[in-house]
């Protein structure tokens, strides 16, 4: 019986190609889609869950409030985590993190690390990163022990075992107590190296509740205490010890909070060491897959209900020679399973081939093994039935339950409520591929507007080197040698490159009116900053060389002048106009005159409005060159820069990279969103017109006999295209109407997230519209044409 | 076996009733051989699709062997034609996607009969109509004649009781359609095979031994 239905099917596949091939692209598509994006979600949804001890690890976050500004950071202070292990028993253990990019030596072989990461001991003990080699009690409990990943044990000691071998990082050299496994996508934590956390020197020596530059992690005794803790450690911060301890005056306050390790992937609004996923993402991709698939559905059910009259006969035989109506239905549900079938194995072939363009999208990086897990050949399995059913069940239904004379004698038709189902499901379709459109349309025009917003700064050919302490001796020499390269416009350096500054910070302003206290972001630079950087001066000038001789260190700093260059917003907020500005004192640890006022420039990505910000004069400090490159033969530039570098910095290999790439990156969940919009938005329209285009070419046959009298009537061939194509066009038209409004609230929702954002014009629909409705014209209009130019005699010959 | 008693169908069309059939009242035997004559819309097809349970009748009473089918519901029927009746049309109705073998074995399918004991009878019906060399082609690779007669092998292959014959030699060429006769006839006389048939031809009516005439939904008296 089985098997029948089977045979049935597969032959049926042959007769009716081009409805076979529409089905099984259009499925196979929508599988391949959830599979990828099914991929993606489990992916997000698996960060950290490795992790054994995973429901009792925290991430301590901060937040604080000083003078009226409230703020909160990822990062806190040395003293949090060995404090809050001294007064709470619930707490086990901490570990305090840091992950920055150090050069790493081996003989010849000398690299710089990006993923060199500096923890508290326990850390091999609290979190489950496995070693290969090595105790993780003690790995490490001495300063110079360092753990390397095994990739990393191959990198720089190739097939030689590394365990107990000397590295040198920096002028210290490190004996590798462990190999770690590498570290897997879906950890928060990455890194290739890591060592002692108090190696970091002198800015972690002291127990401190501010400079909060570093990430702790708790692990306490019991999951289910945490907000219990919580509250009590926002009871302790509110005593007046830490209170004094912490310098905290007024309303100002000092909180923690716990965040359970495995919610700061999706859940968290700070990100870590890396960007956070977001869940509002996850869902809207899964409801993506969940349309895309529901399109080809719907193919399959206007296919199959179209293609049905062409089977009556045999489904009225079926009945006289004894079929039940079950059996029948089953039959139909057999080939909708068949072909859901043959469309899974051909998505599983797609995804696997598509797998590294989903890895650029997604940031990601799969495997064609991560695709053939028994998981994922399950869920599309379970899917893959879920949708014959969706899809076979309406044909399946209304075939088998028409009685048997009407379908042995008329042939049958599908006419009243069927047409309407038919005309509903291409509404459906097209309103959930404009909806896309529209959607990723107003994505793309605020990325664009994103990437050409007058910044305030030049972000273009600006070239960012490191600058390190080792370098500072000939800081100056290296700087003059650099400016030399022909094709340097110039040169600068700063603590921070300007698209993203999280330097926090306080100064205090005093004037007739009283004494302003602000929180900012500052920016310790060098001379030449706003030059170098293309941002204008409304009042004022830049720092300039003698502003060094006021930063008078001796006598203890009694005479210590800070040199300020504040920003309009700063201005604003206490109450100057930028003309006044100039010459007033603010004091930040030192006072010190302003000299300039710049102005407003974005120093955080474009959802956060410019906030006041001020930069003071300290090359000390500096930890990145900025060079602007004349934009013309960049690379021979660069090579001429490399060889500069290559002579005066020996022990740092040539590592470079682009301002306006730095920028990028601050839109980088933006980008992967707009890619996937882009990718569904155009898949959705093109498997609706691969409906649209099957249903036509359905139509055009049920129509050839009324074409061609009409054709030899005297009608022409136009006139015919839009017999045709009218009642397609009508039902597009109608589903743009629907999605239109979808579509605008949604893109609002999502523009809402940005402080500097375009506003949605009508064009945009009406151009979405107009392109919708063409592509839709064109596939009907293809089948409606041919069927136009054949000769009438011969399409009534053969009725 | 079959007893019409005052079995009428109309169709109403702007209100107005046209009868398809009225007031038949038949009584067939079991062992006959009956032909039903008339021109094109007296309402042989009608009659035959009433006895055939393809079709409801709006008025009246039908008893097939001794049951009432006017009272049964689709499922109770659709399990005694599965299990008495046979049906051959004019134009044949085979499916065009199972080959003659496939097409003869339908029928078995859908009484679950197994699948050892399903090959044998569908090896057996083959010899007897001769086509076993003919087993594995699809319809449009058999002339009419032929596709009937895999028609008429298909409807026998559940050992019906009656067979019921739209019109069986309406397409066929004379020398396939006096072929088509002979089978019924030999069915009929040494199986025992209850015959039905509607036949345009005086001459296929002959083969049979009682010949109804419909003129305009009614039965007109035996002449």
């Amino acid at each position: 019986m089985f098997g029948n239905y089977i045979k049935i099917a597969l032959r049926n596949l042959r007769k009716y190609k081009l409805y076979s091939i529409i089905n099984i692209t259009g499925l196979m598509t929508g599988l391949s889609a959830c599979l990828l994006i099914g991929l993606y979600i489990t992916h997000e949804l698996s960060y950290d869950q490795f992790h054994t001890h995973k429901d009792r690890i925290v991430r301590v976050t901060m937040e604080y409030g000083r003078s009226g500004n409230i703020n909160t950071v990822a990062t806190t202070g040395t003293k949090v985590g060995p404090q809050l292990k001294r007064t709470f028993p619930a707490v086990e253990t901490y570990v305090r993190t840091f992950i920055r990019s150090r050069v790493v030596k081996k003989e010849e072989k000398i690299f710089e690390e990006n993923r060199f990461l500096y923890a508290d001991d326990p850390f091999f003990t609290m979190f489950s990163f496995p070693l290969v080699e090595g105790d993780p009690a003690t790995a490490l409990d001495a300063p110079d022990k360092i753990v390397i990943s095994q990739s990393m044990a191959r990198k720089y000691f190739g097939q030689e075992p590394a365990i107990n071998k000397t590295l040198t990082i920096g002028t210290a050299d490190y004996t590798i107590s462990g190999i770690s496994k590498d570290v897997p996508q879906n950890s928060q934590l990455k890194f290739d190296f890591v060592t002692q956390f108090l190696n970091l020197g002198k800015d972690v020596a002291e127990e401190n509740w501010w400079t909060a530059n570093w990430i702790t992690y708790l692990q306490v005794k019991d999951a289910v205490a945490i907000p219990q803790l919580e509250k009590q450690v926002e009871d302790f911060m509110n005593t007046p010890g830490v209170r004094t301890e912490a310098r905290l005056e007024g309303s100002d306050f000092l909180r923690y909070k716990l965040e359970p390790l495995t919610r700061v992937h999706l859940y968290s609004p700070l990100a870590g060491f890396e960007p956070n996923g977001n869940i509002k993402y996850i869902y809207i991709f899964g409801v993506i897959a969940f349309l895309i698939v529901l399109i080809a559905c719907a193919n399959y059910t206007n296919l199959a209900t179209a293609q049905s009259v062409g089977r009556s006969g045999e489904i009225g035989i079926r009945k006289v020679m004894g079929a039940s109506r079950k059996q029948l239905f089953f039959q139909f549900i057999g080939e909708s399973a068949a072909i859901t079938t043959i469309a899974a194995i051909l998505a599983f072939g797609l995804s696997i081939w598509l797998l590294p363009y989903f890895n650029t999208i997604s940031g990601k990086s799969f495997t064609a093994e991560d695709l053939l897990q028994p998981k994922p050949v399950l869920i599309i399995s379970v899917l893959a039935i879920i949708v014959s059913f969706l899809a076979g069940a309406y044909p399946a239904m209304v075939l088998s339950g028409n009685a048997v004379i009407g379908v042995m004698k008329k042939g049958f038709n599908f006419t009243g409520t069927n047409t309407k189902l038919r005309k509903s499901l291409i509404v459906l379709q097209f309103g959930i591929s404009v909806f896309l459109i529209i959607y990723t349309l107003i994505i793309l025009q605020q990325m664009n507007f994103m990437q050409h917003k007058k910044l305030g700064y030049d972000k273009d050919h600006v070239l960012v080197l490191p600058v390190d302490n080792k370098m500072s001796s000939n800081y100056l020499a290296i700087k003059a040698a650099i400016a030399a390269v022909p094709g340097v416009e110039g040169i600068t350096a700063a603590y921070e490159t300007p698209e993203f500054v999280e330097w926090g910070d306080g100064i205090r302003a005093t004037d007739e009116k009283g004494v302003h206290d602000v929180s900012l972001n500052a920016m310790p630079v060098d001379l030449d900053f706003t030059k170098t950087l293309g941002m204008a001066m409304i009042a004022g000038r830049d720092f300039q060389e003698n502003d060094f001789p006021l930063m008078d260190t001796s006598n203890a700093y009694a005479n210590f002048r800070q040199p300020f260059i504040i920003n309009e917003t700063l201005a604003k907020k206490i109450g100057w106009t930028p003309e006044q500005a100039i010459g007033k004192t603010i004091e930040k640890n030192f006072p010190g005159p302003v000299v300039g006022v710049v102005k407003d420039f974005h120093f955080e990505s474009l959802h956060q409005p410019v906030k006041p910000l001020v930069m003071f004069l300290d090359r000390d400090l500096a930890r990145t060159f900025m060079v602007r490159l004349s934009g013309t033969n960049i690379s021979a530039v660069i090579a001429r820069v490399g060889a500069v570098w290559k002579e005066r910095v020996p022990h740092r290999p040539f590592e470079y990279h682009f301002l306006d790439e730095d920028y990028n990156k601050l839109y980088i969940a933006e980008q992967r969103s707009s890619a996937l919009f882009t990718i569904s938005g155009s898949l959705a329209i093109l498997l609706a017109c691969l409906g649209l285009f099957g249903l036509a070419t359905f139509t055009t046959v049920q129509r050839k006999k009324e074409i061609g009298i009409r054709r030899i009537l005297g009608a022409d061939i136009s006139s015919i295209a839009m017999l045709i194509s009218k009642n397609f066009l009508v039902l597009v038209g109608i589903s743009i109407l629907i999605a239109i409004p979808f579509a605008w609230y949604a893109g609002n929702e999502w523009l809402n997230a940005f402080a500097y954002r375009i506003s949605i014009n009508a064009g945009l629909f009406i151009g979405a519209a107009a392109a919708v409705l063409l592509i839709a014209f064109l596939t009907v209009c293809f089948q409606a044409v041919k069927a136009a130019i054949t000769n009438p005699v011969k399409s009534l010959r053969t009725e | 076996m079959i007893k019409l008693e005052h079995i009428s169908k109309w169709v109403t069309t702007a209100g107005l009733r046209t009868f398809l059939l009225k007031d038949i009242n038949l009584t067939i035997n079991e062992g006959e051989f009956l032909s039903i004559m008339g021109p094109s819309g007296s309402g042989k097809s009608t009659l035959l699709n009433v006895i055939g349970m393809l079709d409801d009748a709006n008025e009246g009473e039908y008893n097939f062997l001794g049951q009432p089918i006017h009272t049964l519901k689709e499922k109770q029927r659709s399990q005694l034609y599965k299990q008495y009746i046979g049906f051959v049309f004019q134009a044949y109705h085979l499916i065009d996607e199972l080959t003659v073998y496939e097409n003869i074995e339908t029928p078995l399918l859908y009484q679950d009969t197994k699948s050892a004991e399903r090959k044998a009878m569908v090896a057996d019906i083959l010899d007897r109509f001769n086509i076993v060399g003919k087993k594995d082609l699809f319809p449009s690779q058999l002339s009419g004649g032929q596709q009937q007669l895999v028609g008429i092998a298909r409807a026998l292959i559940s050992s019906p009781k009656l067979i019921l014959a739209d019109e069986p030699t309406g397409n066929l060429n004379s020398k396939q359609g006096e072929e088509i006769m002979d089978l019924f006839r030999k069915l009929n006389e040494e199986d025992g095979v209850t015959i039905i048939q509607v036949t345009h031809s005086e001459k296929n009516a002959g083969y049979g031994n009682r010949i109804i005439h419909l003129l305009d939904g009614r039965i007109e008296q035996p002449r």
